[in-house]
């Protein structure tokens, strides 16, 4: 498990990996303020993610609308597990990561 | 967080044995009529919880010995298996393992047996004609784990009509801190059939504002599924207190399900705050149409929300005795008023009582437990031993509804399994005796249970047969409890049956023998203050009766006066007060008897049973009291009004005066002796029938409670 926080001039860069539950959640909460409060693009790279929780859904469910709201740039990037996939598709979260797709 | 989750595996500890006991009592129950689907379907149901909450709990192991058991019974009800006893007995061994594992790491706990349990499912694989998978022994069948044998036969579906079941479900605050996660859950809950799923993130806050250990997603969703409501609210029964759960039926049952997703497929759409992504036609259909027919109100099924608490015994228990000391205190503050001419003290006095009495009665109410559970572990204990003894035995249960105080009913086990025991021992005959004697070859071994008045009488009686009376004589004359040639009355043959190391069997055995267990019974209910009644036919068995209080914290009470001396009698044993004169007494020609509208009611005056001195006034009162050998008056002096008792134990060095069940505090700071009106005809009753015979009995008794009442009962703790 492991969450990062990258920042270059012009973008904020947090990056998962492995399972984002529970026990990361306070961690990456942490990291999306500092990352919505940058001013910055944000970006949130999933590819690393084992695993994710309700509480990590909620978090960038609520970051995207914090940086929206603060007409910033919010973009997930790249492809999710399959496993993490499935898992959110069965719970009806999916589209809260991935708006687009249910389009 | 650690903590936490270490609670919420105490709570699944807990909720796991209710449902082992369910389980249990559901297999010997499909043990005796073996064609019952329902049974089967309540064993399937047992064991997928068992196993889908094992698993998201983190007891792996137990989750996936608990999955080939629940294969097994799934090749049951689709009609591949059928039951027989080899199944049932394995299963029950099973069981057994599940417990082991449950409370592996518990202090004192019976460790489990791989070995054991490897046996078990060789067995059980044969039986289904499976091959050996060692994934499924090895790997947990966690629900929403994906693995194949998780969705292999935790369907929870009955072979019923489908039909479609709206579920609301919204995790609480501590919903996560607790360790459980919806995803799993609902994932399981998909394996049930074809669901679709609409998650909502209307409450999640900005992010600034989020708790980020709290989970603000709720689900709304759509079951379709032949499975019945129990197996639905069973995927959800270890986190039901810390979530808001609603499951309401959608549509009436049908044998199509041709608009239904198929099972194990989640149809899904999206919600975020108010507004509904358009791929969840049905769903959307199905809530829209559930909402139309109230009239925009949702219909709740009032059932689901009959929601329960789950509470620490300990943390109930000083609940009542917080409220057992506000009882003790609002009767001083009713003593106090009522000595000051203060109207608006009197009022607020009245007040604080009525509200207490109401606290009180609910305080205790809510520690009243049904005696079904301990009744229904004793199956087991029967079924087994009948198998050891090679006896066939069944046993009958009437009253488990029967609700006493669970004080008592903690402590009710180990007397109740001795009694069982040696019923089965030594009351119940081999099957080939019981046909030389004309019997029927299965003997009934039957647990009863009924209020009677504030007393609760437990009962255990078996038609085998019956206690050799002389055998007892017997043996106590040779162990020196009793003279040679002495006449004893059955009541106190019956009670050598009960002292320490007494025993007639004639050999020791695995079972009982050894004089120890009945011993234990008096011990017990010796603690409790109650008391032990047998009776016995030769020939046709043997009933014995446990008389116990129904509550040891607080009851209704009568107070009473003699001399300066008081008394409690507990009311609910009280049917009338009357007043007795001087001219009654002659006219009853100075036999204590009184005639209340005709009944001839025979009464035992407390000042002499007592020993208190005179002077007694012209008019007493008679306290026509209920026992269990009918109508009996107690004369005291005066009476002085209801009261709420709250009862203090005796210290040991009273133990043994047993027509006193305990004490109390009045409020003027004065201590009361709580009279046992059950003991206390009994003990008159063998006081006038020892008189007869010459003998003085209780004597001492009667006058340590004659000091006690003048001397003050200071022993009250």
């Amino acid at each position: 498990m492991g969450i990062t926080l990258k920042q270059s001039r012009k973008l904020a860069v947090i990056r998962l990996e492995g399972a984002i539950d529970i026990a990361a959640a306070a961690e990456f909460k942490n990291l999306l303020l500092q990352a919505c409060g940058s001013g910055k693009d944000v970006r949130v790279a999933l590819d690393g993610a084992t695993d994710l929780d309700a509480t990590a859904v909620q978090l960038i469910w609520a970051a995207r609308r914090s940086a929206e709201g603060a007409g910033v740039a919010f973009t997930i990037f790249g492809a999710v597990q399959d496993s993490v996939s499935s898992a959110l598709g069965y719970a009806g979260l999916h589209q809260f990561l991935f708006p687009l797709d249910a389009c | 967080m650690a903590n936490k989750a270490d609670q919420f595996k105490i709570a699944f500890r807990e909720e796991a044995r209710e449902v082992l006991v369910d389980l249990e009592s559901a297999l010997l129950e499909l043990n005796e009529n073996r064609a019952d689907a329902e049974l089967v379907g309540r064993v399937f149901r047992a064991l997928h919880t068992i196993k889908g909450s094992g698993a998201m709990f983190g007891f792996e192991n137990l989750a996936a010995f608990t999955h080939n058991l629940e294969s097994a019974f799934d090749e049951v009800r689709n009609g591949r298996l059928e039951i027989g006893s080899e199944l049932i007995d394995l299963t029950l061994s099973a069981l057994d393992q599940i417990r082991a594992m449950l409370e592996e790491g518990e202090a004192g706990a019976p460790q489990s047996d791989p070995s054991a349990r490897a046996e078990i499912l060789a067995k059980v694989r044969h039986l289904t004609g499976r091959p050996e998978k060692p994934s499924a022994g090895d790997k947990p069948a966690a629900p929403g784990a994906g693995t194949e044998a998780g969705c292999e036969a935790g369907t929870g579906i009955d072979a019923g009509p489908m039909r479609e079941w709206s579920i609301h479900f919204a995790p609480g605050a501590e919903f996560m801190l607790n360790g459980a996660n919806p995803l799993l859950l609902l994932r399981e809950l998909g394996q049930l059939g074809g669901l679709s799923v609409r998650a909502s993130m209307a409450a999640v806050p900005p992010l600034g504002e989020l708790d980020p250990e709290r989970c603000y997603v709720s689900w709304e969703m759509v079951l379709a599924t032949a499975a019945e409501r129990d197996a639905i609210r069973d995927v959800f029964i270890f986190v039901e207190d810390c979530c808001d759960l609603t499951i309401e039926a959608a549509t009436s049952p049908t044998s199509t399900a041709d608009s239904i997703p198929a099972k194990g497929q989640a149809s899904i759409a999206a919600q975020t705050g108010s507004a509904v992504a358009g791929t969840a036609d049905l769903t959307a259909r199905v809530l829209e149409d559930q909402r139309a027919t109230s009239g925009g109100r949702r219909i709740y099924d009032a059932p689901d929300h009959a929601s329960s608490l789950r509470v620490p015994a300990a943390k109930l228990d000083q609940f009542v005795n917080l409220v057992g000391e506000l009882v003790t205190v609002q009767a001083r503050l009713s003593e106090i008023a009522a000595q000051r001419d203060d109207i608006e003290i009197a009022a607020v006095s009245e007040e604080i009582e009525r509200l207490t009495s109401s606290l009180r009665e609910n305080s205790m109410n809510i520690r009243m437990m049904p005696i079904r559970a301990t009744f229904e572990k004793f199956r087991r204990l029967v079924h087994d031993l009948a198998r050891d003894l090679g006896k066939n035995v069944e046993l009958t249960i009437e009253g488990a509804d029967t609700e006493l105080d669970k004080t008592v009913i903690d402590q009710l086990g180990d007397p109740l399994m001795h009694l069982i025991r040696n019923s089965m021992d030594h009351g119940v005959e081999p099957p080939d005796v019981r046909t030389a004697r004309g019997k029927r070859p299965t003997a009934t071994i039957h647990l009863s249970a009924r209020h009677s008045g504030a007393s609760v009488l437990i009962g255990v009686s078996d038609d085998g047969g019956g206690i050799d009376v002389e055998a007892v004589e017997k043996r106590a004359v040779e162990r020196g409890l009793v003279a040679a040639g002495a006449q004893l009355t059955e009541r106190e043959a019956f009670a050598l049956l009960f002292q320490p190391g007494f025993s007639t069997a004639k050999q020791i055995t695995d079972v009982s023998g050894r004089g120890v267990g009945m011993d234990v019974v008096r011990q017990r209910v010796d603690s409790l203050r109650g008391s032990i009644d047998v009776t016995s036919e030769p020939g046709l068995g043997t009933r014995v009766t446990l008389r116990l209080p129904l509550t040891l914290a607080i009851i209704d009470g009568l107070l009473v006066s003699i001399g300066e001396a008081s008394f409690v009698l507990p009311l609910a044993n009280i049917l009338e007060c009357i007043e007795l004169t001087r001219a009654d007494i002659e006219r009853a020609n100075g036999k204590h008897m009184a005639n209340v509208r005709g009944e001839i009611v025979p009464y035992i005056r407390l000042r002499e049973h007592f020993n208190i001195l005179p002077p007694r006034p012209e008019i007493e009162q008679i306290m026509v009291v209920q026992t269990e050998q009918g109508h009996y008056g107690f004369v005291v002096d005066r009476v002085l009004g209801n009261c709420q008792t709250v009862i203090k134990n005796l210290g040991r060095f009273y133990r043994h005066v047993q027509v006193v069940s305990g004490a109390t505090i009045l409020g003027n700071g004065t201590v009361a002796l709580i009279l046992d009106p059950e003991r206390l005809a009994q003990d008159a009753v063998r006081a006038i029938s020892h008189r007869a015979r010459g003998r003085p009995a209780g004597a001492a008794l009667r006058a340590g409670i004659g000091r006690e009442a003048k001397g003050r009962a200071q022993a009250a703790s």
